[in-house]
C-alpha cells in the first residue's frame, strides 16, 4: 500500500477525435476524500458530443481533459475523517462536486449549482482512469448482487429516475416517450419502477423500437423526421395508449418531436423535455399553455443514486440489456470505443472494463 | 340567530313591535323581501342598507321585483363582424338550482373584442347570432326551488363558466378543463351583456358590504391573475416580472401583491401604461422595445432592475419577445407563467431554459377563485378601481362606442357597462 505508486493512466482529449491514454496525477487525499480504483466506465452522448466537438452547449474544452463520468469502482484508500466507508467497499460515484454553500444547493436543489465541478465538463478531468480520487459523500456502496458495471449504469438511470420524480410520475400517469436511445430507455426503465401503467415509446429506429419493446415498453410506433407528420402521429399515439397521454417526456429535443409532445400530452397533463437537440425550438407553445400543459426542464439529477442502487438492488429495474459493447482500457480500445458510440444504431452503452 | 318561525310571523304583518336588539336582522329580511316599513326603531344600520337598496334599484331599467310585470329583457347580440344590437334576448325558465339576475355591472375582455372584430378566438368560432360579455355582476331577482344560500336582493358576483361535474378534470378539480364548458359568450353559449340573465346559484357569488358591483364584475379578469399566482405559486420569497402592462398584467401585478411577492418589476412598450403599473404599487418599469435583438439587453436591465434573481415571471403579452425575454430572465429553478395569447406557435429558447430546469405553467381562465378575489377586495388587499378607466351605459350608442373605446386600448383599461 504505496510502496510503489503505479503510474495512474487516464483517456485525455487533447483535441477534436483526439483521445490519449497519458498520466493523470492524483491530488492528493483530503480527510473527506477515497481514492477508487475505476472498474467500470459507460460512455455518454455527451462524452461523444465533447469528442467530436470540443464543446457541449455553453461547455468548451479549452485544454487537455480527463475524458468520462459515468463510473463505478472499489475504494483504495480513504480520507481521515471518512466514517462510512471503507477500504475495498465496492462503489457507484456521483460526478458533480457542488458547493454548499450557495442558495441552490443550500435549498437541495443542487444539480443547479453555478459552481458545479462535473466529471469530463471542462474544465474538470473526467473518471476515465485507473484511479480517481473523490468526496466519500458522492460513492455509493453497492450490494453484492449489484455489479460494477450496474453501478456505473447509475449516472444515466439518474437522469430517467430525476426526471420521472419531477414529471410526478406514479401509478396513475400514463406515459408517452419520445426517443428510444439510451436517455429514452432509462426513462422508460424509470417510469416503469415509478408505477406507470402503461408507456408508449417512439421512434424513427425499427431496431431501436423492438429492443424498447423486448425491455418492457407497452407500445412501440414508428414515426418520420417529417413536421407534417405530427397531426397522425398523435392520433396513432392516442389510439396507442388508450386513454389520455398524462405526461410525454421528449428526450430527442428537435422542434418534430416538442411539437408532437405537446400535442399529444392532454389537459393539465405535462411534457419534460429531456433532450437537449436544438436551442432554440418552434412549437405550439400558446395552445398547449392554454390548456395548462406544463413544460417541466431536466438538468441532470439529485439524490438518485440511493434510489437507483435500490431498482437495481430490488430487480425492479434490469439495465443490463442496455450494455451492448465492451472494451478494455488500452488506447486502440478507447478510440474504437468512441467511434462505436458515436455510430449510434444498435450501439445503445459501450462500457470499459478497467 | 332567531328562528325562522319568528320571523315568518313578523313578515305576515304589516305592522310590528320588535325588540331593539333584533331590530337590524329583521329589517334587514324585510327590506330583502322587498318590504320596507320603517316603523318604530331606527338604528342608522339598517336605514344605510334602505339606501343601498333603492340606489341600486334606481339604477336599473325599472323593472319589478317579484315578478308581476316582466319588462322585455334586452341584451347586446353579437350579429356579424363590428356589428353589435341590443334585441330581446329570451331567458330560459329558471331551474330549481338557479337564480335569475339583473345585471348591474359588466367589464369589456379583450377576447369579447376580438369576438366582435374576428367573429372567432382560437378554436372558437361564432357561428350564429350570440349575446356578448361575460364579466359581471348584478342583483338576484329570483330564487329557484332549492336555492338555500342566495335570496332576492342579494349583489352577487357571477363566475361565467358552467362545467359538466362528471368528467375526470372536473371530479379532480380542474373544471376550468373541462372539455364540455359552457361559458358567457363563448361560442355558441350567450353571454350577461343583458338586463338579466338566468345561472346556477352555486357560481354566484355574494358581495360584501363594501365591495360595489363594479368591483364585482372586476372579480373575472382579477381571477385570470389570481389563478396563475397560484399555479406559478406566489409567495413572499418570489421575485415576479411581468411582461406587458395591459389589464391581464395589471390584475396579476396586483394579484402577486396580495399573495405577498416581495418585489415586482413590469415591462412593456407603451409608457402610459407603465406610469399606470408604477401607480398602482409595483415597484420597478422598464420600458422595452419590439425588436426581438434587444432582448439580451432587455434582460440585463431586468436584472438589474430586480437587484436579486427573478424567481417566477408571467409573459401576459405571449409573443415570441416576450417569452424569449421571459425564459432568458428567470433564474434557474424557476418559473414562467405563460397567460398572454399571441400566436399559436412560437419561437422560444426552450432548450437552454429547460436546461436550467426552468418550468413553464400553463393557465387556462381560473378555478375556485372568487371567494379569493372577495375577500382580496373586502380587505383592501387589492384595489381594481383605478382600472375601471371608462364607463357607459346601456343603449345602442353606448354599446358601440363603448367597443370602439375597449379595442383601441391606449389609455382604456377596462371599459365597463352600468345598466
Amino acid at each position: 500500500m504505496g510502496e510503489e505508486t503505479e503510474e495512474n493512466m487516464a483517456a485525455w482529449l487533447l483535441g477534436v477525435e483526439k483521445l490519449r491514454i497519458q498520466p493523470f496525477n492524483l491530488p492528493s487525499l483530503g480527510p473527506h476524500d477515497v481514492k477508487v480504483r475505476l472498474k467500470a466506465v459507460g460512455i455518454c452522448g455527451s462524452d461523444v458530443h465533447h469528442f467530436k466537438e470540443m464543446r457541449c452547449g455553453n461547455f468548451i474544452v479549452k485544454k487537455p481533459m480527463v475524458i468520462g463520468h459515468e463510473c463505478a469502482g472499489i475504494i483504495e484508500e480513504v480520507g481521515s475523517q471518512v466514517r462510512s466507508l471503507v477500504v475495498g467497499d465496492r462503489v457507484a460515484l456521483e460526478p458533480g462536486i457542488s458547493c454548499h454553500l450557495c442558495q441552490f444547493c443550500k435549498e437541495g436543489r443542487y444539480n443547479l449549482c453555478r459552481n458545479m465541478k462535473f466529471f469530463g465538463s471542462p474544465p474538470t478531468n473526467g473518471c476515465l482512469a485507473n484511479l480517481v480520487v473523490h468526496p466519500a459523500s458522492l460513492c455509493f456502496k453497492l450490494p453484492e448482487n449489484v455489479s460494477l458495471e450496474e453501478g456505473a449504469m447509475c449516472e444515466p438511470l439518474s437522469v430517467g429516475v430525476h426526471a420521472c420524480r419531477r414529471a410526478k410520475i406514479s401509478p396513475e400517469t400514463k406515459v408517452l416517450i419520445i426517443g428510444a436511445g439510451p436517455i429514452g430507455l432509462v426513462t422508460m426503465l424509470a417510469a416503469r419502477a415509478f408505477g406507470a401503467p402503461k408507456i408508449v415509446i417512439v421512434d424513427i429506429d425499427n431496431h431501436r423500437l423492438s429492443f424498447a419493446r423486448e425491455i418492457g415498453t407497452d407500445e412501440i410506433i414508428r414515426v418520420s423526421t417529417d413536421i407534417k407528420d405530427i397531426g397522425e402521429e398523435v392520433i396513432k399515439i392516442q389510439k396507442a395508449m388508450g386513454s389520455p397521454v398524462d405526461v410525454s417526456f421528449d428526450c430527442v429535443g428537435f422542434n418534430k418531436t416538442m411539437s408532437t409532445a405537446l400535442n399529444a400530452t392532454r389537459r393539465g397533463g405535462k411534457v419534460c423535455l429531456v433532450g437537449m437537440g436544438r436551442s432554440e425550438m418552434t412549437i405550439p407553445l400558446t395552445s398547449s399553455a392554454a390548456r395548462e400543459v406544463d413544460v417541466i426542464g431536466i438538468f441532470r439529477y439529485r439524490n438518485t443514486w440511493p434510489l437507483c442502487i435500490d431498482l437495481l438492488g430490488t430487480g425492479k429495474i434490469d439495465v443490463k440489456p442496455l450494455i451492448t459493447h465492451r472494451f478494455g482500457f488500452s488506447q486502440e480500445e478507447v478510440k474504437e470505443a468512441f467511434e462505436t458510440s458515436a455510430r449510434g444504431g444498435n450501439a445503445i452503452k459501450v462500457m470499459f472494463n478497467l | 340567530m332567531l328562528s325562522s318561525h319568528y320571523l315568518e310571523g313578523c313578515l305576515s304583518n304589516s305592522t310590528l313591535y320588535v325588540p331593539e336588539v333584533f331590530a337590524d336582522c329583521i329589517c334587514e329580511q324585510l327590506i330583502k323581501k322587498g318590504r320596507v316599513f320603517v316603523l318604530l326603531l331606527t338604528t342608522p344600520y339598517y336605514f344605510q342598507l334602505v339606501r343601498e337598496r333603492e340606489r341600486e334599484r334606481d339604477m336599473g331599467k325599472g323593472g319589478s321585483h317579484g315578478g308581476e310585470e316582466r319588462e322585455e329583457n334586452m341584451a347586446a347580440w353579437l350579429l356579424g363582424v363590428n356589428t353589435l344590437k341590443i334585441q330581446p334576448f329570451k331567458l330560459p325558465t329558471l331551474g330549481p338550482d338557479d337564480v335569475r339576475v339583473r345585471m348591474k355591472a359588466v367589464g369589456i375582455c379583450g377576447s369579447d373584442v376580438h369576438y366582435l372584430k374576428t367573429l372567432r378566438l382560437a378554436d372558437f368560432v361564432v357561428k350564429e347570432p350570440m349575446v356578448i360579455g361575460h364579466e359581471c355582476a348584478g342583483i338576484i331577482e329570483e330564487v329557484g326551488s332549492e336555492v338555500k344560500k342566495l335570496v332576492v336582493g342579494d349583489r352577487v358576483a357571477l363566475e361565467p363558466g358552467i362545467s359538466c361535474w362528471r368528467c375526470d378534470l372536473c371530479k379532480e378539480g380542474r373544471y376550468n378543463l373541462c372539455p364540455d364548458m359552457k361559458f358567457f359568450a363563448t361560442p355558441p353559449v350567450h353571454g350577461s351583456l343583458a338586463n338579466q340573465v338566468v345561472h346556477p346559484a352555486d357560481l354566484c357569488f355574494k358581495l360584501p358590504d363594501n365591495v360595489s358591483l363594479e368591483e364585482g364584475a372586476m372579480c373575472e379578469p382579477l381571477s385570470v391573475g389570481v389563478h396563475a399566482c397560484r399555479r406559478a405559486n406566489i409567495g413572499p420569497e418570489t421575485n415576479v416580472l411581468i411582461m406587458g402592462a395591459g389589464p391581464i398584467g395589471l390584475v396579476t401585478m396586483l394579484s402577486a401583491r396580495a399573495f405577498g411577492a416581495p418585489k415586482i418589476a413590469i415591462v412593456d412598450v407603451d409608457e402610459t401604461r407603465l406610469s399606470v403599473a408604477r401607480r398602482l404599487g409595483t415597484d420597478e418599469i422598464v420600458k422595452v422595445s419590439t425588436d426581438i435583438q434587444d432582448v439580451a439587453e432587455e434582460v440585463i436591465q431586468i436584472n438589474r432592475a430586480m437587484g436579486g434573481r427573478v424567481d417566477v415571471t408571467f409573459d401576459c403579452a405571449g409573443f415570441n419577445k416576450t417569452m424569449s425575454t421571459a425564459l432568458n430572465a428567470t433564474r434557474p429553478g424557476g418559473k414562467v407563467c405563460l397567460i398572454g395569447m399571441g400566436h399559436h406557435e412560437m419561437t422560444v429558447p426552450l432548450t437552454p431554459a429547460a436546461a436550467r430546469e426552468v418550468d413553464v405553467i400553463g393557465v387556462f381562465r381560473y378555478k375556485n377563485t372568487w371567494p379569493l378575489c372577495l375577500e382580496f377586495l373586502r380587505s383592501g388587499k387589492i384595489d381594481v378601481k383605478p382600472l375601471i378607466t371608462h364607463r357607459f351605459g346601456f343603449s345602442q350608442e353606448e354599446v358601440e362606442e363603448a367597443f370602439e373605446t375597449s379595442a383601441r386600448g391606449g389609455n382604456a383599461i377596462k371599459v365597463m357597462f352600468n345598466l
